[in-house]
């Protein structure tokens, strides 16, 4: 759709113009890494057959998409208290196509963090599989998934009426992604029942993807699963988003 | 001039009126309306914020209509701009349904909204091209109506900054130039001028007149200052607790008031003072607002009938503070219709 298109290049030119926003992002990866990987590597020094660094990686990756995801809903629920929103509800546009903008928008942040990621990791002794293939197949479900929990956020910013009840209902899904899922620990080490829990989180999924793909470690679930599960999920999430703002537009 | 009496339908005068004002100044003949709305109904839960409106704007003309807070003028143009579905009724702009065609009319209309809906970290520039590329206009377009509307609205010097180093007025002027982007054959203006210095309401003004005058463009606004509907309006609607009271042309529902109007401010029994007053000679009706402290005394001739009636006054015990005698205003139709004086 051309107005997502017109969309995703208005945050972008924002985004590329605001520095503070470009510079606290690339920080913030640098600081996840770095702080994750110097002081988780003194207590563990390898996980299941691979150095820690290139263990930890994929899970901060995908958990900074997710705080991306927030910071994209963020922007929605913004322009919507602002009556920005009006401008797009006015235009002959398809009310899907502004979600999708921003869903676009968090996704190229989200890869734009994972590169820098990647790299500060490597610096930091990570073990990359020289896959290229792979590597393009990690930030295409990278990508994925960023829109997924894009979805679940803009969905929480169409109906939040306030900033802070925005970030109350955020968190309850937040907090939960983080430690339910195999980010900082390998699946098989997990108790059978935390595992179905840990098996419901679509991170587990890109975690699993992209440890296989980028750094040639044995995928505990099977690539093309995974790659499934994280589409459905994303569509499934744009479809709530787009219910509850097409609600919200109805009051 | 017309009065809604149940505002389930237009009277016969009513269709009269407008159809007195069809052949246009060019001497063309208008027979579209550019909007048109059917017992409009909106409710949000168990507020009723529009009962059965039924409001006719003929295109090439500009609309105004005039209304307190909360007289629900900002639902009416939510509706008529496809940013909210009526709850029952129907309305049409230029022909085309805000619900069942609405892409059609998106496409037709310019809109600028109450509240300042601006990016304050794009420049003027970014902030119209982006309008434009949202409605597919090709570059060259974009660039060229980027250039005129910048003059027209005299923002030329600033329309590189971003959009938070400009005052409420220039932010005002960029988005008049947002809604005109599009070339739109009906511009619809929410309060265009609230908060503006002088000098800005009458800037914008002359380019609402100007764009009316010159391209045609049929103009629908909202206002709560009568100066403003005076200064612009062909047609003034009067709305008041979701219902369209009356509209008509200013000068008709000025007229059919009387031709004076003696304006009494002060303190005492309005109701005494109305029965006073309207036995003496040549006072045709009286109207008084005693939460304002407001009497309106018609008359067939005010001059001749200000002594007696001061002098009626003031023996049963009224303290007048102010007269003033003059010809009817719109703001006295207003007091007329609805029984109390609009306030900023
Ligand atoms: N989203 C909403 N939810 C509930 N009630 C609303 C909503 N928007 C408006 N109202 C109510 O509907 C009525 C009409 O409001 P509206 O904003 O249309 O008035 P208005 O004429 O534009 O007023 P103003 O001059 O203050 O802008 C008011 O009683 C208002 O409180
Ligand atoms: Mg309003």
């Amino acid at each position: 759709m051309y107005a997502t298109y017109v969309i995703w290049t208005r945050h972008m030119r924002k985004f590329v113009q605001q520095t503070e926003e470009l510079v606290g992002l690339a920080l913030q990866s640098v600081l996840w890494v770095v702080l994750f990987g110097v002081g988780m590597r003194g207590m563990i020094s390898d996980v299941g057959g691979s150095d820690y660094m290139s263990f930890i990686l994929p899970g901060i990756i995908a958990l900074s998409a997710l705080g991306g995801a927030v910071g994209g809903g963020m922007v929605l629920l913004d322009e919507r208290l602002r009556g920005i929103v009006k401008e797009y509800l006015a235009a002959p546009i398809p009310r899907l196509s502004i979600l999708l903008g921003s869903a676009a928008s968090t996704a190229t942040k989200a890869l734009f963090q994972a590169t820098l990621m990647l790299i500060i990791g490597l610096l930091m002794g990570a073990r990359l599989a020289i896959n290229p293939v792979g590597w393009l197949g990690a930030l295409v479900l990278l990508a994925i998934f960023a829109i997924g929990f894009s979805g679940l956020a803009l969905g929480v910013a169409a109906i939040s009426r306030s900033i802070a009840g925005y970030h109350g209902m955020i968190f309850l899904f937040n907090l939960p992604l983080l430690f339910a899922s195999n980010a900082l620990y390998p699946l098989s080490v997990l108790p059978g029942w935390m595992q179905v829990i840990v098996l419901i989180n679509p991170a587990t999924y890109l975690i699993d993807a992209v440890r296989a793909l980028a750094f040639g470690v044995e995928a505990t679930l099977p690539l093309w699963a995974s790659g499934l599960v994280l589409a459905v999920f994303a569509a499934a999430s744009m479809a709530f988003a787009l219910s509850l703002f097409q609600r919200s537009l109805r009051a | 001039m017309t009065v809604l009496t149940d505002g389930l339908d237009i009277t016969a005068q009513a269709r009269y009126a407008l159809k007195e004002l069809e052949p246009d100044d060019q001497g063309t003949v208008m027979n579209e309306h550019a909007v048109e709305t059917q017992t409009l109904v909106k409710r949000y839960g168990t507020v009723t914020a529009l009962d059965r409106v039924n409001l006719q704007a003929p295109a090439g003309r500009i609309y105004a209509l005039l209304g307190p807070n909360g007289a629900g003028k900002t639902t009416l143009l939510s509706v008529l701009t496809t940013l909210l579905p009526p709850t029952s009724g129907s309305a049409r702009i230029l022909g085309y349904d805000v619900v069942r065609d609405a892409a059609e009319v998106r496409c037709r209309i310019g809109v600028t909204f109450q509240e300042m809906v601006l990016d304050p970290l794009l420049t003027g520039r970014e902030t119209l091209d982006f309008h434009g590329r949202l409605y597919r206009l090709p570059a060259a377009v974009r660039r060229q109506r980027i250039a005129e509307l910048v003059e027209l609205v005299q923002l030329t010097d600033a329309i590189d900054r971003p959009v938070k180093s400009y005052s409420g007025g220039m932010k005002r002027r960029l988005e008049l130039a947002r809604g005109l982007m599009t070339d739109p054959q009906v511009l619809v203006l929410d309060e265009p001028t609230q908060g503006l210095d002088p000098q800005n309401r009458v800037n914008i003004w002359s380019y609402v007149r100007d764009l009316n005058r010159r391209r045609g463009m049929s103009i629908l606004l909202t206002t709560h200052a009568m100066d403003e509907a005076e200064a612009l309006a062909d047609l003034v609607g009067i709305i008041d607790h979701g219902r369209l009271i009356v509209e008509g042309k200013p000068g008709d529902l000025i007229a059919s008031l009387g031709s004076d109007v003696i304006r009494v401010r002060g303190n005492g029994d309005f109701q005494h003072l109305a029965t006073v007053a309207t036995a003496i000679d040549g006072v045709n009706r009286v109207e008084t607002d005693p939460a304002d402290g407001l009497a309106l005394i018609y008359t067939d001739n005010g001059s001749r009938r200000l002594p007696a009636v001061l002098n009626a006054i003031s023996n049963n015990g009224f303290a007048i503070e102010d007269v003033t005698l003059a010809r009817p205003s719109l703001g006295d139709v207003f007091l007329h219709y609805t029984g109390t004086a609009l306030r900023d």
